[in-house]
């Protein structure tokens, strides 16, 4: 197997890039009729599988799992998810035969021999869907030529996939279908009905293909949701310690801050984000970011450029190969940080202390998220796609941070995520280190207002809100947000 | 005579910017036991957080407790409703979370949680497993804290203050959600708290009280009046006598003969059986009145019917005519009936305004994605003025009152003139007054062929239309009679 994308010629592999359009909901007027009445059967049941499952069932359709010999014998969490939950459980050879449709929701480590394993006992013509691209495209595997190949990738934790369903909504879907495999032109039409399945369809969906989902998805994922967060948490706690801010303070407020700050990001972007701050602080966190950007740009292109070229996935899967060596080593070491280990104090922070005494965190996933965007950008991706990889999912990943730190953020997400974070922070560290010894504490830890009249130039501040407000991550911001209407807001600690 | 326990004076509280209390003086003195009482959104809630020190205000309120006595010298505020939390102190659950397994268990068991705050206030467990038995909760002590239905929690909340006696025990709505039964037993033990020197201020309308209650008052026009102990709440509603809107009038779209039928129904949890061969027809008009104990497995049945529970498809039952798991959605389903219940309540979208949750009826969602037509609009509007809920339109529902909360979701359930109305508890947290009008109000739209069940403890409060009663006892159907003359009064 080779890469897919690296077999294609540039014409192809601009067009499968530059893909990404936000469905009208006129598109899905024909609900889940494309899969009725068909075999659903899907590979594995973790957290996604499981609610996808759920919701799939309550929308009508016939779902049932199959699950390897050793998960059903062994009676482990999956099979209970699944039978508890009264669906059918079977081994690949009893339910693949007959499925219409087989949903592989299994980790992407495992892509390849779940693959191999099912795809000799899946009938003529039936589809293969897949939640994520990385298999197909970075791995190169070949699918058989009757087989459709179809993507749905709901862009929240399995857990909100349920519960956005059963209040009536749904969560933001991505879906896509594999030029190779699309035998009979049915792709797109089934990808529309499981989104209808998932209730995805209620949220916005957008149309994007396995080429573009991959590429963005590892971009974000590296880059601003993982590990600048991972890095910014990290020295922005190190460099409180170090000017003698009490350490369950400045624990509480990088774990709770980072989700407090973002939560603002998603209601309006980057404006509103910014807006929390006064405006001597908003000027202030404005400077930073810019030099903050000029800083990091490189190594966000170095990470897009190692997506683009495969390098990336190569040397993952050289680790996959040595049984997950670094891989282990560096989130064994993730748990030995400072930060980590310091638990929250049982201090009180106000919502807006989260802002006024954590500027240098502001500036931070501002420069972050523009930095992704820019660079997928740049790189052929489409504004709506970036758009999703970046400010979208920050919050969602803030709000991991926040409930156990670092080490949950890195179990909620997939391994590959988890892999190219580490090597972003690892490299992300010693670039930011000249910039750190300038920081002191009206940055980070306490109130950057404190002292100052708060007056600005109105000019300098028009300026700055100019530069923030007519980025073009806030220009299709606006727009998406608009279409996933009802967000729910985040608890505030 | 020896200080106040509470002595209020001139105090203001202001809710969400409206003032709530105005001037407001009280004087509790020591083994005073009172009830307050009041309309929906007089301020109850409002002056019980107050002394419990939950909220600002402003004028003066000093406590003075008795400093020999070995009860916590505490006003320990008791809410309407139990928060509990996950593992990780989160509460971020979803409606009917409950019913879905999934096999790492993320919330602590009742006995967990009971040893943890124990521990915290340093009591010992064995008085708790008393009161635990004392309410009949024993059996779920190993349950875990999401599997429990409302009234469950309500009695966890209960066991939880009993067993802490502070010197001031406030409740608010202490017999929501609780049967027969266990409100009797409630009495019990809180007369013997109360003989052991615990003060206690209930906020309730209800009027089977334990007989230490023996000073009254009333919340009106945001002050504090003492009152006799048999006085109904007073409060006139112009909305009484307004004829309801035309649309709701007219006969809903009946699907068929047939609405439920279930033919030996089982539903369980690992080991323990919640539904035992449950065997019901509920036919087009009929108007069912539904009871049973807490825990005899009323929420999990009324679950099935309404597309909640994930092990209706291992089942054999049959709604509007058709198997449940031959192709229907749920939302097939949902558009047939308008639901209320305290869970729906609970986990309902906190930042939908009144018009949009009145409008999600239409669509059965929690909180409104999309632009209703001129139609829906008008009915929605129509419904408001007559629920009197003109102005409070534009106001975030987690900002009213419970009873107004509790009108608005009553006024999503009916919205769309379904053919079924499942109306579980559906007055809790009204007064007396709009408890009436609401029960009146379902008789109105029960006249043109609609479906109804009803789950109501208190037979004093039935809309009078009922006719047929189906009693669950431990998960099974203990009786099924008609009841035509006996209940209505």
């Amino acid at each position: 197997m080779s890469n897919y994308f690296n077999t294609l010629p540039l014409r192809e592999k601009l067009n499968q890039l530059g893909v990404c359009d936000f469905m009208d909901s006129s598109e899905f007027l024909d609900g889940v009729n494309a899969l009725k009445g068909k075999k659903l059967v899907i590979v594995g049941c973790g957290a996604q599988g499981l609610n996808q499952g759920l919701n799939l069932r309550d929308s009508g359709l016939n779902i049932s799992y199959t699950l390897r010999k050793e998960a059903i014998e062994g009676k482990r969490d999956s099979w209970k998810n699944a039978t508890e939950n009264n669906f059918t459980v079977g081994t690949y050879e009893e339910l693949i035969p007959d499925a219409d449709v087989v949903i592989n929701l299994t980790p992407d480590k495992q892509h390849t021999a779940v693959v191999n394993a099912i795809m000799p006992l899946m009938k003529k013509g039936a589809t293969l869907l897949y939640s994520h691209g990385f298999n197909i495209v970075e791995e190169g595997m070949q699918i058989r030529k009757d087989i459709t190949v179809i993507m749905v990738a709901p862009k929240c934790p399995g857990s909100e996939v349920r519960a956005e369903y059963v209040r009536g909504f749904g969560v933001p879907t991505l879906i896509a279908v594999h030029p190779e495999n699309d035998p009979e032109g049915k792709g797109l039409v089934q990808a529309k009905a499981y989104c209808v399945g998932t209730g995805g369809h209620r949220a916005g969906v957008l149309k994007s293909s396995f080429v573009a989902e991959v590429k963005s998805d590892l971009m974000g994922e590296q880059t601003i949701l993982c590990g600048l967060l991972q890095t910014g948490s990290i020295l922005s706690f190190d460099k409180m310690i170090e000017k003698g801010i009490d350490a369950g303070y400045a624990s509480k407020l990088v774990q709770y801050g980072v989700e407090v700050i973002t939560e603002a990001l998603k209601q309006g972007g980057i404006t509103a984000m910014m807006d929390r701050l006064s405006n001597v602080a908003k000027i202030k966190a404005f400077e930073i970011s810019q030099e903050l950007k000029t800083i990091m740009r490189p190594l966000f292109q170095k990470h897009q450029d190692d997506i683009m070229s495969g390098e990336f996935s190569r040397t993952m899967m050289e680790d996959w190969a040595a049984g997950d060596k670094n891989l282990l080593a560096w989130r064994a070491a993730t748990g030995e940080t400072a930060f980590e280990k310091t638990p929250a104090g049982n201090v009180k922070i106000g919502e807006q202390e989260y802002f006024d005494n954590a500027l240098l965190m502001v500036a931070f996933i501002r420069a972050g998220v523009e930095l992704a965007f820019e660079t997928m950008v740049e790189a052929g991706i489409k504004p709506e796609s970036a758009y999703y990889e970046s400010l979208h999912e920050t919050p969602l990943i803030a709000n991991t941070i926040a409930r156990k730190k670092l080490f949950e953020m890195n179990r909620v997400i997939s391994d590959t995520a988890e892999y190219g974070c580490y090597l972003f922070d690892h490299a992300c560290k010693p670039l930011l280190a000249d910039f750190m010894t300038r920081v002191d504490t009206d940055l980070i830890g306490k109130n950057f207002n404190e002292g100052k009249d708060g007056s600005v130039d109105n000019r300098a501040l028009i300026a700055v809100n100019e530069v923030i407000r007519s980025h073009e991550v806030e220009q299709i911001g606006a727009e998406l947000r608009k279409a996933m209407t009802a967000m729910k807001s985040i608890k505030t600690v | 005579m020896s200080q106040p326990v509470v002595h209020i004076t001139n105090l203001i509280l202001k809710y969400h910017h409206k003032p709530v209390l105005q001037d407001l003086n009280w004087i509790i003195n020591p083994g005073e036991n009172w009830l307050l009482r009041g309309t929906s959104g007089s301020g109850k809630t409002s002056l019980a957080k107050a002394i419990a020190g939950l909220v600002p205000f402003q004028g003066t309120l000093s406590m003075h407790f008795d400093e020999q006595s070995k009860l916590p010298a505490v006003a320990h505020y008791v809410a309407n409703w139990f928060q509990f939390t996950d593992l990780e102190g989160q509460s971020n659950f979803y409606y009917q979370q409950r019913y879905n397994k999934q096999a790492t268990e993320t919330t602590a068991t009742v006995k967990a949680e009971l040893e943890d705050y124990g521990k915290k206030h340093q009591l010992q467990f064995s008085d708790a497993e008393k009161l635990v038995a004392a309410l009949g909760f024993s059996e779920l002590l190993h349950s875990t804290l999401i599997q429990l239905s409302s009234g469950e929690h309500k009695k966890l909340q209960l066991v939880r203050a009993l067993w802490l006696r502070p010197q001031l025990l406030i409740i608010d709505q202490p017999y929501n959600g609780l049967d027969k039964l266990s409100r009797h037993h409630l009495n019990t033990l809180l007369e013997e708290i109360s003989a052991a020197g615990t003060q206690l201020i209930l906020i309730s309308n209800d009027r089977e009280l334990p007989p230490s209650i023996h000073r009254f008052a009333e919340i009106k026009d945001g002050q504090l009046y003492e009152i006799a102990a048999d006085k109904h709440v007073s409060h006139l509603d112009e909305t009484v006598n307004r004829p309801i809107p035309s649309f709701l009038n007219e006969t809903p779209a009946i699907s068929g003969d047939s609405v439920i039928k279930m033919v030996d129904v089982n539903i369980s949890y690992g080991d323990k059986k919640v539904l035992k061969n449950i065997n019901w027809e509920v036919k087009a008009g009929e108007k069912w009145l539904l009871q049973g104990h807490n825990g005899s497995g009323k929420s999990t049945l009324l679950s099935l019917i309404t597309g909640d529970h994930p092990q209706a498809y291992a089942n054999n039952f049959y709604l509007f005519g058709n198997k449940r798991g031959s192709g229907e959605s749920i939302w097939d389903i949902k558009k047939r009936m308008g639901l209320i219940s305290p869970e729906l309540h609970w986990y309902f979208d906190a930042s939908a305004t009144v018009r949009q949750t009145i409008l999600s009826g239409f669509f059965d969602s929690s909180g409104l994605f999309c632009e209703p037509d001129y139609t829906k609009k008008t009915q929605a509007d129509e419904l408001i003025s007559y629920l009197g809920l003109d102005e409070y339109k534009d106001v975030l529902v987690n900002q009213l009152p419970l009873g107004k909360q509790r009108l608005a979701l009553l006024g999503r359930t009916i919205v769309k003139n379904p053919e079924l109305l499942i109306l579980d508890e559906p007055c809790q947290g009204l007064d007396q007054q709009q408890t009436q009008y609401f029960n009146r109000l379902v008789d109105e739209l029960c006249k043109n062929g609609t479906t109804l069940i009803y789950v109501g403890h208190f037979e004093s409060q039935l809309p009078a239309c009922i006719e047929k009663r189906i009693l669950l006892e431990n998960g099974e159907v203990k009786s099924v009679e008609n009841i035509l003359e006996s209940v209505s009064q």
